[in-house]
């Protein structure tokens, strides 16, 4: 028995396949009904198209076998509802016709029916039929669950990549949207971003001091003090190396306010890694704190590495000049680069411990002008 | 005494026949009402009926005098309308009925 097949078995198991006779003679209506019941379906009769279509909406059945003449909308027209309407179409419609009503069976095909069965019926003839339409039906539909389950599975796989850079509320809004997976499927244009680098200040000599089975932990409790920060402002998570970590903003999910976003990150992850140093300070007696570079400018961003492992990042100048800014922020400062500092404008003079200066750095020709900011960690 | 005309009928619609019949002796009723008011349109519709669903049950002669009712309403051939109803109900009063 093929994999299909054994799914159908189990399905009838579960539930009989349940079969609507839509015809106004009662005598015609208990006479499919009986040989329905007697093939094990479960047969459901209505007499007129209006209890029809109310039937049906209110419980959609496996199959119809339907009468054409009877009162209310007649057979074509209940046909036509049901193959234009998203919950029905696939449900097998049977229209029982004279054998000789050529002009039925041609307006019957244009209204969308499956089959047709003859009148007077031959009980041969409706087994026959019905059972061909309920392979059919079931197998479609066995079909359609391994679809959706796999679509699913693709999904939650996608939300799981997502999961490990975006926040879980970006994360679901990108999914939520359509063809929001796919902005990570083709990355690799380039894209205005504003990156971030944060790290830990004090961490040479904390490892140096502090046992290395506490190491760890003691890293694992600053990032997630960091990517905290950087999820409440819906930041992207790039990478975490060492004691330091990547954040970008404005991909790949666009942000209009892609720098003010940085600057309160930045600012929120020192604050939040107060409390943290604090306690450090008092168990091992090691100042620590979080330094910060914030840099905008195009960058590429892309899925970049070898086939067996690829990593989501950024690429390009401002993130260089965010790293190097970084390294050389004392802690609890920001150190903020000219392409930040212009996308911030006016927001950047409200900021307050403000101090501009020029700094050289490595690979750059000249100084270049940075704003310096530093936060109060309460 | 006419013979019995002997019909045979699958078992497993015994208990439906008893219905049937009763909704043929109506039926032949609402036909002769609607011939002698001379409603064929009613009469077609309802020699559409007979001819499907009397030999869906094993009645072949229901579905022929169907035929005929609804060719004859189509036409309005009073006299062959009638002549089926007299054949109609003649063959009411004789089919005796087997199960197999």
């Amino acid at each position: 028995m093929s994999s299909l097949a054994a799914g159908r078995t189990a399905n009838a198991a579960q539930a009989a396949f349940r079969v609507l006779v839509v015809d106004d003679d009662p005598d015609m209506a208990g006479f499919l009904a009986r040989l329905l019941v007697k093939q094990g379906m479960q047969a459901d009769i209505v007499s007129d198209g209006f209890a029809a279509l109310k039937q049906i909406a209110a419980s959609p059945p496996d199959m119809v076998l339907l009468d054409v003449q009877m009162p209310g909308p007649d057979g074509f027209e209940i046909c036509r509802r049901l193959k234009g309407s998203d919950t029905t179409a696939l449900v097998p419609v049977v229209l029982v016709t004279a054998l000789e009503d050529h002009d039925s069976r041609v307006r019957g095909i244009e209204a969308g029916a499956d089959d047709f069965l003859s009148k007077p019926v031959r009980r041969e003839e409706l087994v026959a039929r019905v059972q061909t339409l309920r392979r059919l039906h079931e197998t479609r539909k066995e079909l359609e669950g391994r679809r959706l389950e796999a679509e699913v599975r693709e999904k939650e796989a996608i939300r799981k990549t997502f999961s490990r850079y975006l926040s879980p509320r970006l994360a679901e809004r990108v999914l939520s949207s359509p063809h929001g997976e796919d902005l990570f499927r083709d990355l690799s244009d380039r894209t205005a971003v504003v990156a971030l680098f944060a790290d830990l200040r004090g961490f040479t000599r904390l490892s140096e001091t502090v046992p290395v089975s506490s190491i760890v932990p003691m890293l694992n409790e600053f990032f997630t003090v960091l990517t905290g920060a950087a999820h409440e402002n819906e930041g992207t998570v790039f990478s975490m190396a060492g004691d330091s970590m990547l954040i970008g903003f404005n991909v790949p999910v666009a942000q209009a306010d892609a720098a003010a976003r940085a600057l309160n990150t930045g600012r929120s992850l020192i604050q939040r890694f107060a409390p943290v140093a604090a306690r450090w300070r008092k168990e091992h007696g090691l100042s620590t704190g979080v330094g910060v570079g914030i840099e905008a400018g195009e960058a590429v961003a892309g899925n970049v590495g070898a086939p067996s492992f690829m990593s989501y990042t950024i690429i390009g100048d401002p993130v260089n000049v965010a790293a190097r800014l970084m390294q050389r922020a004392a802690p609890n400062e920001i150190l903020i680069g000219p392409g930040a500092a212009r996308a911030l404008g006016t927001a950047l003079g409200g900021a307050g411990n403000l101090e501009r200066r020029k700094v050289e750095l490595k690979g750059k020709a000249e100084p270049v002008e940075v704003v310096l900011l530093k936060v109060v960690a309460a | 005494m006419s013979q019995p005309i002997v019909v045979t009928v699958a078992k497993d619609l015994e208990d439906l026949v008893p219905t049937f019949m009763k909704n043929r002796g109506k039926e032949l009723e609402t036909l002769r009402t609607a011939l002698a008011a001379g409603d064929f349109d009613q009469m077609r519709q309802l020699g559409h009926r007979m001819k499907g669903v009397g030999n869906s049950y094993g009645f072949e002669k229901v579905s022929l005098l169907g035929k005929q009712v609804e060719d004859g309403a189509k036409a309005g051939d009073k006299d062959a309308l009638g002549a089926c109803l007299a054949e109609y109900a003649d063959y009411l009063a004789r089919v005796q009925i087997v199960y197999e």
